[in-house]
Parts: structure tokens; C-alpha cells; sequence
């Protein structure tokens, strides 16, 4: 059991700049407020060799961000990230190829000027793990493994559609032949069908290619069927990650357990179904609950929730949980 | 059976294009019961959003209603002057869009946008106005309704703002709720809540609502029926559990095995090939044959509608077997 990817005590802050006025005061002794949000506070897991990690949430709740500092795009604001031991980052600059990314918004991700081929052979040109003179041939290589028509290397990105263009994202990537691959959302911009079609070609190379992956998406249907294992977060703080198997069959966090009621289910019976809905609104970031974050709105907080904030415990099942009342 | 509020048939809305004509919707048949929540099912580009912006009259140019009618409350809404159907919008016909940020008036307090939308219709002193914006404002579960009146949009949530966007959309006791993916950009905590107040609203106020969507669960745990939308036709339509139990058309079955509920996890899943087809350039027969593992010479020809005596049609000449 060798961790690959270990996260430990991680940690993102974003302070917001002062205004010019704020600096003045604050220059001549003011107190000034700062309001500073905690995306991630204190994230520790590790991902072993071949493994795939869902990471779940919504929005706001930091799993973006932790995927950025795991990918190595986002320096931490506290914590270190490593693979096989050795820190992505430092000094805030990325050291390994060794951790690719997709992200949600192929639109986005692709320069919109640059040829597809020319995208997809930058990084391993400029790397030298492959040579000008044969770069052909690998983007060609590259865009049949994605399911792409070797032909379309020439086109830019607006001649693609969705699907196409996530496809040639995830080729992008995979073509700096990583071994981690960081999956931010990478099929919630697509249609239901385009999605299977995306899935389907992520499973293929995950296999293929022996990845080791994160994979963020908020969708729960989504992830319960890339992932090994999961990670649920609220408010910047994981509160249950353990098999996946497990926790969607028994989730133990109140958290977790409403997160999963109030998921809509393909119903095929013509039962009338009643919505569970969680009671009340995701707290702001900046201003964090005191306690365990989620009691505001959990049935079973008391005194001590409201309190002590929950560490993340081990259970017999090897499930990890953030509750006083698990 | 109660007579139909809503009753369209054979509706026609195209795009005169540079490049063509999009057929985005292209015969489109189906009637609503007061009360009676409708699914429209489909992917981007099969006209389920333009059928939508159809019967509340907003298709802009270079989009037209070429031909059909849209019967509501036995008027024809096709062709009815602007002014008539400005009258009708927003008192008996309400829509709800997917982002509330670009339904609401920024520069409005949420109080003075509700009582436009009531006074544009009805004489209402101002006082009274506030008073129902209140009271519809606590019934779409806004806590301390009164005081949020003076509120901004901005000074909302994601789903506080759609549910506001509800609340006006309910205001004038509409008999039909037009709503186009409500919950689509929302989190599924906040999904869950609208979905729950959405359910509760037509169940008791009897307002009929069509619900678009690309989302079969939310649809299949919502609507009484649905209807499957591909390339501007409904290829399948009926109780909504029996279609997506049973379905008959390839292409819902083949939507059903897309999604990851339905498979083992980590295992492939049974994905529809290929893409949608151009709207300006569809096959002359099934729109759906080149996708479709039961499509033979058959299909060229266009598929006659098929009516089952239990409510449901569809639109295939090798349909699946029905249930048993």
C-alpha cells in the first residue's frame, strides 16, 4: 500500500487586495479589516498508484481549489503536496510533469488561436520527450487514441464541439505522459449521451495508461462510477473519504447522508417521490461557522458540534469521518 | 379527463439562416392538463428550450413560427397581436429561466421588480403590492420575507435568486408555468428544495407547469409525463415511468444506458455513437437512423407517429418491445 499522491495538512487562504485607501490606514496604524477566505483548511489524503479519487461538493466548497494545488497550479498557502515523496512544487513553481490536468471548460483550456496539433505537441516538445520532426506523428497518435480523426490536427478550436474539444483536452494532457491526472469537472458541460462517450474514453485510457486519478465533479452518479475511493468536503474541510462502495452505501456523515437524499434518482416506478431536501443555506467562507461547520443545518448537532470542531477518524471500515456524532 | 389548458399541434419554429433553414422545432404535438407537470426531455440543440420560448411567444428573429397552433385556454396564440400576448405573459403564462441573474433587474430592489410585475397587469395600490410579494416570497421558503423586499439581486444566493425568480413567475396565479432547466446551474442541495416547492405549488394550486431539462432523474422524480425531444421532433412521449421503464424508442433507451446510475461502476457505459445532426442539414428520414443500432433501409423514410391505447406515442419503425 504505497501512497503516490500525498496531501498533507494543505491549506489555501485568499486574502483580498486592500484599496489604496485601506493601505493608507492601515500605514498610519488604522486597524483594517481583512477579510480573508479559507477555501481549504487542513486537508491531508493520499491517493496510492492506480488509484482513482472522487472528490465531491458543491459549490464553494474548496474542491477546485484543492485540485488546483494538487495539480501544482496553485501554490498552498500552508502544507505541501507531494508524489513518491518528492514536493510539486517549490518556491512556487510546479517541478513535475509527472501531474496533468482537464479542466472543465474545453473552451476555456484551448488557446483559441493555436492549431489543435500545435496545443497538443507544445508541452512535450518543450519538455523534449518528443522532437519537432516527429511531432506529427505523435499528435496523430495522440488524437486516434482520444477517438479523433487524425486529419482534424490542423483545425482550431471553435471547429470542434464539446465533446470533441474535451477530447482533445484529455489528449493534451495524456500526451505529457503523466501519471497523475487531475480531473476538474470534465464532463459536466457536456450533453448526457457526449458524457457516456467522454466517460467511456476516460475509463479506456485510465486503463490503458495505468493513471492514477482526482477526479472533482459535484455530480455523486458521476463519480460512484470513476472512483475507487471518495472524499466529501464542506466548507474548505473533507468530512468523509473512504471507499466508494462503502460510503454510498452507508454514509455515516450527516453531511454526506443528505448530500445523497437529496440527489434526484432515476425513478422507474411510478411512485410519487418526496424531495429531501437539506435544511438551509451553504455558510459563507468568510465568516465559517464556529464548531463543526455543517451544524447549522444537521438534525443530530448538539452543544458539542457547536463547540469543538470534529478531526477525521478512522472508523473499523477504514472510512474516515469528521463527526462528533458518527 | 378535464379539457386540456394547453393544446399545440403540429407546431413549426425555424431559423431563416444565412447558411439555411434550422428546423429547431418541426411538428411538435402534445396537450397539458391543469395541474399536470410535463417533463421536456432532450439534448442541446433538440428544440426543447425553442418550444418552450415558442409558447410564451419570445422566439426572436431570425426565428419564426412557420406553421401549427398553440391552443391556451381555447385561443389560438399563434399569430395573436404583441399586445394581447403581453397581456397574457407573465399573468396567465409565467416562464422561469435557467439563470436568475439575467431574469432579474439588477438595478431594482427585489420588492420594486415584483410589484412592476403585478401592477403591469392589475391596478395595485403599492402597499398591497409589497404585502403578496411578501407573502409569495415566504411561500417559495425565503426566511424574513418582508424585510428582503429592499434587498438588491445581488445581495441573494445562487438559489435564493431563483427562487425569486419563482416567486415572480408566481405572483399573478398563472394557469402555466413555463420553466427552461430552473435548476440547472444550482447545487443539488438547493435543486432539491426548488424541486420540492415546485411539486408542491402545482399540486396545490393546480398551475400546469412544463419543466425542460436535460436531466432524466430530476425529470422521471418530477413530472406526471414526458416527452423525449430529438432534432425539433418528440420522438416518445407518456406516463413518465412506464417511458422510462419501458421505453419503445432507440433514443431514450439509448439516453437511459448514457447515464452512470444505470451501469455497474467503473464499468463502460453503453454510449449512443456519434452526434446530434445538423439541424440545417437532417437526413429526410429518421433524424436519429444514423445513430441507431436498429436503423435499416426502412428508416429513410420518415417514421409515422405510433399512438398506444395507454397514452403513448412514439416515433419509430422498429420500435423496442413493450413491456411485458
Amino acid at each position: 500500500m504505497t501512497a503516490l499522491v500525498e496531501a498533507r495538512a494543505l491549506t489555501r487562504r485568499f486574502d483580498p487586495r486592500l484599496t489604496i485607501g485601506d493601505r493608507i490606514a492601515a500605514a498610519f496604524g488604522a486597524t483594517v479589516e481583512t477579510r480573508t477566505v479559507r477555501a481549504v483548511s487542513d486537508v491531508s489524503f493520499a491517493i496510492r498508484k492506480g488509484e482513482t479519487l472522487g472528490l465531491v461538493g458543491e459549490s464553494g466548497c474548496g474542491k477546485s481549489t484543492l485540485g488546483r494545488m494538487v495539480a501544482g497550479i496553485l501554490p498552498p498557502s500552508g502544507g505541501a503536496i507531494s508524489v513518491d515523496g518528492q514536493p510539486v512544487m517549490r518556491g512556487g513553481h510546479k517541478t513535475t510533469t509527472r501531474i496533468q490536468t482537464v479542466f472543465q471548460d474545453p473552451f476555456a483550456s484551448l488557446n483559441p488561436r493555436r492549431r489543435i496539433g500545435d496545443t497538443i505537441s507544445e508541452g512535450p516538445i518543450a519538455h523534449g520527450l518528443v522532437t519537432r520532426a516527429a511531432a506529427p506523428a505523435f499528435v496523430a497518435d495522440w488524437l486516434t487514441r482520444v477517438g479523433l480523426d487524425p486529419a482534424v490536427a490542423t483545425r482550431f478550436p471553435h471547429q470542434f464541439s464539446g465533446g470533441q474539444r474535451q477530447r482533445v483536452a484529455i489528449a493534451r494532457a495524456l500526451a505529457m505522459q503523466p501519471e497523475i491526472l487531475v480531473c476538474d469537472e470534465p464532463v459536466a458541460s457536456l450533453d448526457v449521451s457526449i458524457q457516456a462517450q467522454i466517460l467511456n474514453l476516460f475509463l479506456d485510457l485510465r486503463a490503458a495508461l495505468g493513471l492514477t486519478c482526482l477526479f472533482i465533479s459535484h455530480d455523486l452518479s458521476v463519480v460512484r462510477h470513476v472512483s475507487d475511493r471518495v472524499a466529501i468536503m464542506y466548507l474548505g474541510r473533507i468530512v468523509e473519504i473512504g471507499a466508494a462502495a462503502r460510503i454510498y452505501a452507508a454514509p455515516r456523515h450527516p453531511y454526506t447522508q443528505a448530500l445523497l437524499d437529496s440527489v434526484p434518482k432515476l425513478r422507474l416506478d411510478a411512485a410519487s417521490v418526496a424531495f429531501r431536501p437539506i435544511a438551509g443555506e451553504l455558510p459563507s467562507p468568510l465568516s465559517p461557522p464556529e464548531g463543526c461547520a455543517f451544524h447549522p443545518r444537521c438534525p443530530r448537532a448538539s452543544d458539542l458540534c457547536r463547540r469543538d470542531r470534529p478531526v477525521l477518524t478512522a472508523q473499523p471500515d477504514g472510512t474516515e469521518v469528521a463527526c462528533h456524532h458518527a | 379527463m378535464t379539457a386540456p389548458l394547453l393544446e399545440v399541434t403540429d407546431l413549426r419554429t425555424h431559423f431563416l439562416t444565412r447558411a439555411g433553414v434550422a428546423k429547431a422545432v418541426d411538428g411538435v404535438s402534445f396537450s397539458l392538463a391543469p395541474g399536470e407537470i410535463l417533463g421536456l426531455v432532450g439534448e442541446s440543440g433538440s428544440g426543447k428550450s425553442v418550444t418552450g420560448f415558442s409558447l410564451i411567444g419570445l422566439v426572436d428573429p431570425p426565428g419564426r413560427i412557420v406553421g401549427g397552433s398553440i391552443c391556451f385556454a381555447g385561443r389560438d396564440l399563434v399569430g395573436l397581436p404583441p399586445e394581447e400576448m403581453r397581456a397574457l405573459r407573465g399573468r396567465r403564462i409565467a416562464m422561469v429561466f435557467q439563470d436568475p441573474q439575467a431574469t432579474l433587474n439588477p438595478v431594482l430592489t427585489i420588492g420594486q421588480q415584483m410589484a412592476l410585475a403585478l401592477q403591469a397587469h392589475a391596478w395595485v395600490s403599492d402597499r398591497a403590492a409589497a404585502e403578496r410579494a411578501a407573502a409569495m416570497l415566504t411561500r417559495v421558503g425565503i426566511p424574513e420575507a418582508a424585510s428582503r423586499l429592499s434587498n438588491y439581486p445581488h445581495e441573494f444566493s445562487g438559489g435564493m435568486r431563483q427562487r425569486v425568480a419563482i416567486a415572480m413567475a408566481l405572483l399573478n396565479g398563472p394557469e402555466l408555468i413555463v420553466a427552461d432547466e430552473p435548476t440547472t446551474a444550482l447545487d443539488v442541495s438547493i435543486q432539491a428544495q426548488i424541486l420540492a416547492e415546485m411539486k408542491a405549488l402545482a399540486r396545490e394550486s393546480g398551475t400546469a407547469l412544463i419543466w425542460i431539462s436535460h436531466d432524466l432523474a430530476t425529470v422521471s422524480s418530477l413530472a406526471d409525463r414526458v416527452l423525449v425531444m430529438y432534432a425539433g421532433r418528440i420522438v416518445e412521449s407518456g406516463p413518465v415511468g412506464e417511458v422510462l421503464r419501458a421505453p419503445r424508442h432507440p433514443y431514450t433507451r439509448g439516453l437511459l444506458d448514457s447515464l452512470p446510475a444505470m451501469a455497474e461502476p467503473g464499468q463502460r457505459l453503453r454510449q449512443i455513437p456519434g452526434t446530434a445532426p445538423s439541424l440545417l442539414a437532417l437526413p429526410p428520414g429518421c433524424p436519429f437512423a444514423p445513430r441507431c443500432p436498429r436503423a435499416d433501409a426502412a428508416c429513410a423514410a420518415p417514421p409515422p407517429p405510433r399512438v398506444e391505447s395507454d397514452g403513448r406515442l412514439f416515433l419509430c419503425h422498429h420500435p423496442l418491445e413493450a413491456a411485458a
